[in-house]
C-alpha cells in the first residue's frame, strides 16, 4: 500500500461518494431523490461543454461543469488526480497489474483524434461526449453489468437457500433486508449492452498493462479536454525538467514524467514527485510573473484541422434512421422533440439506473447509430409510473425535464394503439379488459363497450371489447405491459412526433393563484 | 324391505328433497356483521365483535394472514386500497387473541414500494411488534392443485397456505371487468403466476380458487368506496363515503351484502352468482343472518 496522501484521500473520499450516490440513485420511498449521482455529471467540463455546444444554449444544470473548467486554469488536472473515480479504480488496481511497457499505438495525438471530434459533432448538434466520458463508461459499466450481477447473485443464493431450508430461512431476514434495502438493485433487470458496457471498462483497466494511467493520458477525452486547459495556466512543476543528478521522477509520476520534460497536461497534480523528492527540490507553484506558455509537445494544425473535420462527419454521417424502429422509439417522460433530447442527454445511464418499473433501457441502433445509450422505453419489460418523476430528477442535463407529478401525468410518451388480431376479445371473442383495468389515468383512457357476438362455439356471447381515448392517453405503457398474451401484445405504444401535453382534467379546474 | 330396496328409495327420493336438505342444513344461513360509524378503528372492532370478537377466529400462537387490497400506487382516500385504519385495527385485534405473528402483504400492480407507501398501510403498521408487512418473493409461491372448472391448478403464496388464519380484508369499489371487486376477487392477490390470463373467466376462476383456499374471515372495507372507473379511480368524484365495515365467515355473503351498497342486487355480480351456484356460500340477503353492529 501506499504512502497515505492528501490526493489519495481525496480520491477515496470521492470514490465513496461516488459509489454510495450510485446506491441512492434509488426509489426509497420518497418522491423527490435526495441525493443522486448527477452531481458528478453536472461538475463535469466534458459533458457540460460538449451539451451548451449542441444545445447552443447556456443551461444553468451544468455551471458546476463550465466552473470546473474554468479552475482548470489553475490547478490544471487535479480532477483526474483527486477526484476522477475512474481514475481512483486505476490507480487501486495498478499496483496488480504487471506492465509491459507503453503501447506506441496509444501514444501521440490518439487523445485528440477522439476529444475533437466529439467537440466539433457537439458544433453539429450531435451530443456524443457522453459515450467516451469517463465517468460516464464508468456509471453504466456500474448500471447495466456490475449493479445487477451483484444482485443476481445475492438474490440468487437467498432463493435456493428457500429451497434447502424453506421457511426457516425468515431468521435471516433481517440481515438480507439491509442487503435488499442498501446495497441490491430492486428488481432484477437485463440490459441491453451490458456487455458493451462493461467490455469498454475491462478494456480501460486491460491498458493498465502498457502503463500507468494509460487511459487517462493517451484516451480520456475529459482529461485531454482539462489538459489543453490547464496549458494555458499559471501553475508549473519546477523544476520542469528532470533533474540531471537524480531523475527520481520519472518512477515516481503516474502520467507525464517518462520523457525529459513534465508534460504539463498530463499531469494529474498527485504531488508524488513533490513529497517524494530526496533533494525537496521539486515543487509546484503559480507563475503570474513573465509568464509563458507551458512547453510541451501540442498536436499540430492538421490534427486540429481534421479533428474538427471528422467531427462534421461523424455528426453527418449516422443520421439514418429505421422508420419501423423509430415507430416504436419512446422516451422518457416530458422528453417532447428527439431533436432536442438527443443535443442534451449525455448518456449517463442514470435514469435507467432509477427507473423503479426498469421501463428505461438503453438503445443501442434503434435510435439511428448516433443515439446509442440514450434511454427508451420499452412497455413490454416496464411501464411509466403514473405518480413517479424520478428520472427528471437525476438527469444531469435536463434533457428529461424535473416535472411536478401533475404535470408529468399529463406529458405525452406515445399513445395506444389496439391490435385487433391479437387482442383477446377480438380475436378470441372472450372477456380479457386488464388494459383497462390498469390504465391510471382517473378518467380512464382504455374504455370498453359491451357488444353482443356469436362466439367461435355457435354460442351467443357478451364480451368487452376495449377503445382507446387518444385524448387521455399518454401512453405510460402500462396496458402493453399488462397485456397478458405471451409475444406480441394486444395494445402497444406508438411513438408520436406531436407530443402536446394532455389538456388539465376537466374535474380539477386549475387553481387560481393568488398574488 | 330389503336393504336393496330401501337404497334405492332413498337414492329415489334424495332427487326431490335435494332442494330442501340444503334449505336444512342452511337453516341457520350465515351471519353477516354490518357496522357503522365516522370512527373507522371503532367500527371495525364492532364489526368483528358482533360475529364473536376475535378470538373466536384467532388462537393464541397462531399465525395469521391479514390480506388487504394495497394494488394500486393511491392515497387512501380515493379508495382504491385498503383503509389503513381498518387494517390497523384488524391486526392489533389479531394481536390482542395472541396470535403469535400477523403478516400483511399483497401482490400489487403498481410498484409494491409505491403502493406499500402510499396506501398508508406501511406507515400504519409501523413499529408493531410480531407484525410483518413484506414484500412478495416470487420462490414462496406454491403450485396448488385445484381441479375447477376453470382453473386445474394455479400458484398460491406460500406464506398465505402455511398460515393457520387467512383474513381476507378488501375494500368495496367497481371493477371494469367483474363490476365490483370484493372478497372473493381480493384472493387474486396471493395467486402468482400470469393473473391476467384468468379474466378470460374470471367468474369461474375466482371459485375456482376460493373453494380451495378459504378466506377464514372476510371483513369488507366500506368506510369509503370507489363506485366507477375502478379498480384504480383517480378522482374523488368517484368515491362516496359510507363509513361501514362488513364482516362474514361466509365470503360469499359479506360480497353479497356489499353489493347492495353500490344500488345492485347480489346477482347482478357474475362473479358472486357463480361463487353461490356452485355452494361456496349463501348469495340471498333473506337467507342471511344481517346483524347491525
Amino acid at each position: 500500500m501506499k504512502k497515505i496522501t492528501s490526493a489519495r484521500v481525496s480520491q477515496l473520499f470521492f470514490l465513496a461518494l461516488f459509489l454510495v450516490s450510485f446506491l441512492m440513485t434509488e426509489y426509497r420511498g420518497s418522491d423527490r431523490i435526495a441525493a443522486a449521482v448527477n452531481g458528478f455529471f453536472r461538475a463535469n467540463p466534458l459533458t457540460a461543454a460538449s451539451t451548451m455546444l449542441a444545445a447552443r444554449e447556456y443551461v444553468p444544470l451544468l455551471l458546476p461543469g463550465l466552473l470546473m473548467l474554468v479552475l482548470a486554469l489553475f490547478p490544471g488536472r487535479f480532477f483526474c488526480g483527486w477526484i476522477c473515480p475512474l481514475g481512483t479504480i486505476l490507480d487501486l488496481a495498478t499496483g496488480k497489474i504487471r506492465k509491459v511497457g507503453p503501447l506506441r499505438a496509444l501514444q501521440g495525438n490518439l487523445k485528440y483524434w477522439l476529444l475533437l471530434p466529439l467537440l466539433a459533432a457537439a458544433l453539429f448538434q450531435v451530443n456524443l461526449a457522453g459515450v467516451l466520458d469517463p465517468i460516464a463508461l464508468l456509471l453504466r459499466a456500474l448500471t447495466f453489468f456490475f449493479h445487477p450481477l451483484l444482485g443476481e447473485t445475492v438474490r440468487g443464493g437467498w432463493k435456493s437457500l428457500y429451497g434447502m431450508i424453506g421457511d426457516r430461512r425468515d431468521l435471516l431476514d433481517p440481515g438480507y433486508h439491509l442487503l435488499r434495502d442498501y446495497l441490491l438493485p430492486f428488481r432484477e433487470t437485463l440490459y441491453p449492452l451490458a456487455f458493451l458496457s462493461a467490455l469498454l471498462f475491462f478494456l480501460i483497466l486491460f491498458l493498465e498493462r502498457y502503463e500507468r494511467r494509460s487511459w487517462c493520458r493517451r484516451l480520456c477525452p475529459l482529461g485531454t479536454l482539462l489538459g489543453l486547459v490547464s496549458r494555458l495556466g499559471p501553475l508549473r512543476r519546477v523544476p520542469a525538467k528532470l533533474c540531471p543528478d537524480c531523475r527520481g521522477c520519472r518512477e515516481l509520476c503516474p502520467t507525464s514524467f517518462d520523457q525529459e520534460l513534465l508534460q504539463t497536461e498530463e499531469c494529474i497534480l498527485c504531488m508524488e514527485c513533490a513529497s517524494n523528492c530526496p533533494s525537496k527540490r521539486a515543487r509546484f507553484s503559480f507563475r503570474f510573473r513573465n509568464y509563458r506558455l507551458s512547453q510541451g509537445a501540442m498536436m499540430e494544425r492538421r490534427v486540429l484541422l481534421g479533428g474538427l473535420l471528422s467531427g462534421f462527419v461523424v455528426a453527418r454521417t449516422f443520421r439514418f434512421r429505421d422508420p419501423e424502429q423509430q415507430a416504436l422509439l419512446l422516451r422518457p417522460p416530458g422528453v417532447r422533440s428527439e431533436k432536442e433530447f438527443l443535443k442534451k442527454c449525455v448518456r449517463c445511464g442514470e435514469c435507467m439506473k432509477l427507473c423503479l418499473r426498469s421501463a428505461l433501457y438503453p438503445a443501442f441502433l434503434q435510435a439511428g447509430v448516433e443515439g446509442i445509450y440514450t434511454p427508451m422505453l420499452m412497455p413490454r419489460l416496464g411501464y411509466c409510473e403514473y405518480n413517479c418523476t424520478l428520472c427528471g430528477q437525476v438527469c444531469p442535463t435536463g434533457a428529461i425535464p424535473d416535472l411536478a407529478a401533475s404535470a408529468k401525468q399529463r406529458e405525452v410518451i406515445g399513445k395506444a394503439v389496439l391490435d385487433k388480431n391479437h387482442c383477446i376479445p377480438f380475436a378470441k371473442r372472450t372477456d380479457c379488459i386488464v388494459c383497462e383495468e390498469h390504465c391510471p389515468i382517473p378518467q380512464k383512457a382504455i374504455r370498453s363497450e359491451t357488444v353482443e357476438l356469436i362466439g367461435f362455439d355457435g354460442s351467443r356471447v357478451r364480451v368487452k371489447q376495449p377503445y382507446v381515448v387518444d385524448e387521455l392517453c399518454n401512453g405510460c405503457g402500462i396496458c402493453e405491459n399488462v397485456c397478458p398474451l405471451e409475444g406480441k401484445g394486444g395494445i402497444r405504444i406508438c411513438a408520436l412526433k406531436d407530443r402536446t401535453p394532455l389538456r388539465e382534467p376537466s374535474d380539477t379546474p386549475p387553481v387560481a393563484t393568488i398574488t | 324391505m330389503d336393504r336393496r330396496r330401501f337404497i334405492k328409495v332413498v337414492g329415489f327420493c334424495s332427487l326431490f328433497v335435494h332442494g330442501w336438505l340444503r334449505e336444512l342444513l342452511a337453516a341457520q344461513g350465515p351471519m353477516v356483521s354490518v357496522a357503522q360509524g365516522a370512527n373507522h378503528a371503532e367500527t371495525t372492532r364492532r364489526a368483528i365483535a358482533a360475529l364473536g370478537g376475535m378470538q373466536r377466529f384467532v388462537k393464541p400462537g397462531q399465525t395469521v394472514v391479514v390480506k388487504p387490497n394495497i394494488g394500486w400506487d393511491r392515497a387512501p382516500e380515493y379508495a382504491a386500497t385498503s383503509n389503513p385504519i381498518v387494517v390497523r385495527t384488524v391486526v392489533e385485534e389479531c394481536l390482542k387473541s395472541g396470535a403469535k405473528k400477523v403478516k400483511v402483504f399483497d401482490r400489487t400492480c403498481n410498484d409494491p414500494r409505491r403502493c406499500y407507501r402510499n396506501s398508508g398501510i406501511e406507515a400504519a403498521l409501523k413499529g408493531m411488534p410480531n407484525v410483518e408487512v413484506k414484500h412478495l418473493e416470487e420462490e414462496r409461491y406454491r403450485k396448488v392443485f385445484l381441479n375447477g372448472r376453470a382453473l386445474k391448478e394455479c400458484e398460491l403464496y406460500g406464506e398465505a397456505l402455511s398460515a393457520d388464519v387467512y383474513i381476507n380484508l378488501p375494500v368495496a369499489k367497481h371493477h371494469s371487468l367483474s363490476g365490483l371487486t370484493l372478497g372473493m376477487k381480493n384472493v387474486m392477490g396471493i395467486m402468482g403466476g400470469n393473473r391476467g390470463s384468468i379474466h378470460k373467466h374470471i367468474n369461474q376462476a375466482l371459485a375456482d380458487v376460493n373453494a380451495v383456499f378459504k378466506s377464514h374471515l372476510t371483513i369488507i372495507d366500506a368506510t369509503r368506496i370507489l363506485t366507477a372507473h375502478g379498480p384504480q379511480g383517480g378522482s374523488l368524484a368517484d368515491v362516496r363515503v359510507l363509513n361501514k365495515i362488513i364482516a362474514s365467515t361466509d365470503i360469499v355473503a359479506a360480497d353479497a351484502y356489499a353489493t347492495t351498497l353500490f344500488g345492485l342486487k347480489p346477482s347482478d355480480i357474475a362473479v358472486t352468482r357463480t361463487a353461490y351456484r356452485r355452494g361456496l356460500g349463501e348469495m340471498n340477503l333473506e337467507k342471511m343472518r344481517i346483524v347491525h353492529a
